[in-house]
């Protein structure tokens, strides 16, 4: 089965890379599809990825349960118009996983209509015990994409085989980054392990201004060894801003231009020195925006990240 | 796999309520006349089951099942499928039902409905009139568009809800095999609905456990193993 999903894997890649020949010769793409192509788009704050120096802007897009809206065209297009808000606000890295229902056919569905393949700083996973390579294909599939920029090895399920097929892939330029996530704190001495022992080039966390253990060991490591951070759950599933929301802001969030507490959370994440890139989820256009908006103007230092913390954990 | 051991049930709750209620919306709407015709259908194989006769026992296994392709292909395939992963996995026990119900309803002497008095009837009734009555209509108090309703016969839900009701309504060595998917598809739903923060996730719960309790209750008073009178096997000509 393998070899088989490899050369599905391979084949989809090279006829895809074919069409993109081919429209790139044509002309433009289809009508429908420039909605976001040739838009001119703000300037957001970049982070570097160690391993290679290539900067992403500082906030991407999560996917877990926002867009796993099955077959609905209507919360499909609402998706659609969320991932349109989000590259308008000059954001690229959206992530995902198998695990999340149909969220990969709605991004890939999303793709279409805004034409944003060129734009998207692609980000999935692999998430079995099984046949991994299998589940690759069809990830890719459901994105309809040439190759991802980055795959992860979703909660260190299957590591040993699946870390290494990654590696695989991306020593035969099937794939740029490699990385591994984990939430809720869980096995995070596991996957310091995996850091220590690989060469990763992303590891994916939860961090926010209250589950802030990783602060300790994970993220200077990853920091010393060159490791992005991807931080998951920046809004601890949204239960944060929810119990934040009617409380005035503090007086210092008008030095970091910043007009919710969305915004000042993702601030606080950004500016860690080992921080790359925090992922929000949202089914809201605004929000999408909202949230890329974190990536301008001011960050905090480091005794304000630590008033912004002391504050909400008063808070909450 | 070791890793599983790390997640917890929210971990699998994969789409919000509002994606979820929307499946609802979306079936009614677009397979109206379906849906309505299997929940009329329901409603008289419930009229047969309560009746003290043995007439429509066949009628009733064979809507029962019906309902249950119904529900397998309609609901769980085309609705619940794209959003929930789970939903493969399930799907044969699905179709197990669905050939198991024909399978009794095929037999020389199919299972024989009837209220009996006792208390795995109230139960079964009660189940009944849960699933076709008021299971559809819990969302309106939590402000929900009466479209979404889940009713009897297309969602999955209230479908093995009813279906336990029918089975303790039942005598029948055998009837037990109908037990384990509606009772495990229970199970799943309360979970469901429970990580969603819906108060109706109680109803699924209880009813697993008044079903096993009923099981017993039945097996203890010798419901289901007792030889059936000359009379009771007797079909009625009237
Ligand atoms: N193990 C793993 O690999 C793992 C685990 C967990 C998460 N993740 C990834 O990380 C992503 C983010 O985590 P998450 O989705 O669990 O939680 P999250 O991003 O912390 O929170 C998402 C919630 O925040 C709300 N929200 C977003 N922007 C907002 C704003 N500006 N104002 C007010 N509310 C806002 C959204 O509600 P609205 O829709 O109303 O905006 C949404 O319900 C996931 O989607 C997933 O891609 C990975």
């Amino acid at each position: 089965m393998s070899e088989i999903d490899r050369r599905t894997f391979l084949k989809s890649a090279s006829a895809l890379s074919a069409l993109g020949a081919a429209t790139a010769l044509g002309g433009a793409g289809p009508l429908w599809a420039q909605t976001i192509a040739g838009q001119k788009r703000p300037d957001v704050i970049r982070k570097a990825i160690a391993s290679t120096g290539e900067e992403i802007p500082a906030v991407g897009l999560g996917s877990w349960i926002t867009f796993n809206v099955g077959n609905d065209m209507e919360l499909r297009d609402q998706c659609a118009d969320v991932m349109s808000a989000f590259f308008s606000a000059g954001g690229r890295m959206i992530d995902s996983s198998p695990m999340y229902g149909s969220s990969q056919d709605v991004i890939g569905y999303g793709l279409d209509k805004l034409g944003a393949r060129d734009q998207v700083f692609s980000t999935d996973k692999v998430w079995t015990s099984g046949d991994g390579m299998e589940q690759l294909a069809q990830t890719q599939e459901r994105w309809n994409i040439k190759s991802f920029d980055l795959l992860q090895v979703h909660n260190l399920v299957g590591i040993n085989e699946n870390l290494p097929l990654l590696f695989k892939l991306k020593d035969e330029g099937l794939l740029r980054y490699v990385g591994v996530t984990t939430s809720h704190g869980r096995r995070t001495e596991d996957v310091m392990a995996v850091m220590k022992n690989e060469r990763l080039d992303f590891v994916q966390v939860t961090y926010n201004p209250i589950d802030r253990d990783v602060e300790e060991y994970l993220l200077p490591m990853a920091y010393d060894r060159g490791i992005a951070v991807i931080v998951n759950r920046p809004f601890r599933g949204g239960s944060l801003v929810e119990k934040l929301e009617g409380e005035p802001l503090p007086e210092f969030a008008a030095e970091l231009q910043v007009q919710s507490w969305a915004q000042l959370i993702l601030k606080y994440l950004i500016a860690h020195p080992a921080v790359t890139c925090p992922i929000p989820a949202t089914t809201k256009p605004a929000h999408a925006a909202e949230n890329m908006r974190a990536a301008t103007g001011l960050l905090p230092d480091d005794k304000m990240r630590e008033q912004i913390a002391a504050v909400i954990g008063v808070l909450i | 796999m070791s890793e599983w051991w790390s997640y917890g049930l929210a971990d699998f709750l994969l789409f919000s309520p509002r994606v979820y209620f929307r499946l609802f919306e979306t079936m009614n709407t677009t397979w109206g006349l379906a849906v309505v015709s299997a929940l009329v259908a329901g409603v008289i194989a419930a009229g047969l089951a309560m009746r003290h006769g043995h007439r429509g026992n066949r009628v009733i296994l064979v809507v029962l099942s019906l309902i249950w392709a119904w529900v397998s292909y309609g609901f769980m395939w085309q609705y619940y499928q794209p959003i929930n992963w789970v939903v493969p996995y399930v799907l044969p026990g699905f179709v197990a039902e669905v050939v198991l119900l024909a399978v009794f309803a095929a037999r020389p002497l199919p299972l024989r409905f009837g209220w009996r008095g006792d208390f795995s009837s109230v139960v079964g009734a009660a189940f009944i009139g849960i699933a076709l009555v008021v299971y559809p209509f819990v969302g309106l108090f939590e402000g929900r568009d009466l479209m979404q309703a889940e009713l009897f016969g297309s969602a999955a839900d209230p479908t093995a809800l009813g279906t336990l009701g029918f089975v303790l309504m039942a005598r029948g060595t055998w009837r037990w095999l109908l037990v384990p998917v509606p009772l495990i598809w229970c199970l799943i739903a309360s979970a469901t609905l429970w990580v969603m923060d819906q108060e109706i996730a109680i109803v699924p719960l209880v009813a697993v456990w008044l079903t096993v309790f009923c099981c017993w209750l039945d097996l203890k008073n010798g419901v289901t193993t007792r030889r059936m009178t000359q009379a009771e096997l007797v079909e009625p000509t009237d």
